[in-house]
């Protein structure tokens, strides 16, 4: 019976936060998000690399949107991303064309190495995926996917982090560094 | 047991509401439940008031030296030091020069007609009943006569948590800090733990 009733949970949900935080948040994912598309967009377009991947949304909502939490620092940020690219890059590699599997092992994988490095990040979960499922563009990359555009990527969203973050007066980031 | 358990020893514990109405004075998502932060709350707080408990030890925070009678010494000589040195008791010392036993107040007026508790209006009941000064049949006895035996003592290293809980088991108000072979170092009463709670904010 215990087993069932854990199911029902035990606590509330933490407050709303404050308009001037959905503020803050707003703008600094429309920079962080604008900064990673232009430079995609605009410079890279004519080369076979990306720089905007679909976890970098994600990302957003933690670097912007939650940043006193161990999840958003930089240190899990860039960890986070690089570290499983390169798990979600040889997890491709190593289980060619079962594709079930290495998704699964990329994710699983990226997970237990972040946990492990203390650079929980839950978007790296999605960059690891991201290096199995993103199709031909993705796989044709290798391990530069973990430079370009993962842990650029991450850098660039980082940058505006710090000079978005910093701005309001009773915001502050980044908790710690490494 | 330990201090813990004693009710009144009992921290103010913190609500959900005054977690809510904490983490939405801070600014920015607070990315934990409110459940979790007590658990943490709780744990660091244990840890905390162990520490502090385990910081101080009787010896930091002893009387010292203590005034000690010997148990050969006649209550007049016993009552006459623990008036002229504003203190409700001590402890007293054998042939060797180890502590045998602890006297204070509480004896004197136990001899003197009140009960086990030993409180100075029982003895006031009782001179009135009686129509007489009741501590006459006392002239010729001596410190080891009347004093509360064996001893309840500690050594310097005892953490002031378990002073404090010692205290209130056996319901007394000092102990005798003694070294290895019994001998008195000093003594650790109610008003020295008072001061040391005081200490730790």
């Amino acid at each position: 019976m215990i087993y069932f009733a854990k199911m029902k949970g035990h606590t509330q949900s933490p407050p709303r936060v404050r308009t001037a935080e959905v503020l803050w948040s707003w703008i600094g994912g429309f920079l962080g998000i604008a900064a990673v598309g232009l430079i995609h967009y605009n410079l890279l377009d004519q080369t076979s690399l990306t720089m905007i991947i679909g976890s970098f949304g994600a990302s957003a909502v933690l670097i912007y949107g939650a940043i006193r939490s161990p999840l958003a620092q930089p240190r899990n940020l860039i960890g986070g991303h690089m570290l499983s690219a390169v798990i979600g890059v040889a997890a491709f590699q190593f289980t060619d064309g079962i594709p079930w599997l290495a998704a699964a092992l990329a994710v699983s994988v990226a997970i237990a190495l972040m946990h492990l490095t203390k650079t929980l990040h839950p978007p790296g979960g999605a960059t690891a995926l991201i290096a199995v499922i993103g199709g031909d563009s993705v796989h044709q990359l290798g391990y530069l996917y973990v430079f370009v555009p993962s842990g650029l990527g991450a850098l660039v969203m980082l940058i505006i982090a710090l000079l978005v973050n910093n701005l309001a007066p009773n915001r502050r980031y980044p908790e710690f560094w490494i | 047991m330990s201090s813990a358990n004693l009710p009144e020893c009992n921290p103010v514990d913190i609500s959900d509401d005054d977690v809510m109405a904490a983490m939405k004075s801070m600014q920015g998502y607070i990315d934990i439940t409110p459940a979790d932060f007590k658990e943490v709350y709780r744990l660091a707080y244990a840890l905390a008031r162990e520490r502090m408990m385990k910081a101080f030890k009787a010896g930091d925070i002893m009387t010292t030296p203590a005034y000690v009678v010997h148990s050969d010494t006649d209550l007049i000589a016993t009552a006459t030091l623990l008036a002229e040195k504003g203190i409700s008791g001590a402890p007293v010392t054998g042939p060797d020069g180890g502590v045998i036993g602890v006297i204070s107040e509480r004896d004197f007026l136990r001899k003197m007609g009140a009960d086990q508790e030993g409180s100075f209006m029982q003895v006031i009941a009782h001179c009135l009943k009686n129509k007489g000064c009741v501590a006459a049949p006392m002239v010729n006895r001596t410190a080891g006569d009347v004093m509360t035996a064996p001893a309840v003592t500690a050594t310097a290293g005892m953490p002031i948590g378990r002073i404090s809980s010692l205290m209130s088991k056996k319901n007394i108000n000092r102990v005798p800090i003694v070294d290895l072979a019994g001998r008195p170092l000093g003594i650790v009463t109610r008003s020295n733990l008072v001061n040391a709670f005081c200490m730790l904010g």
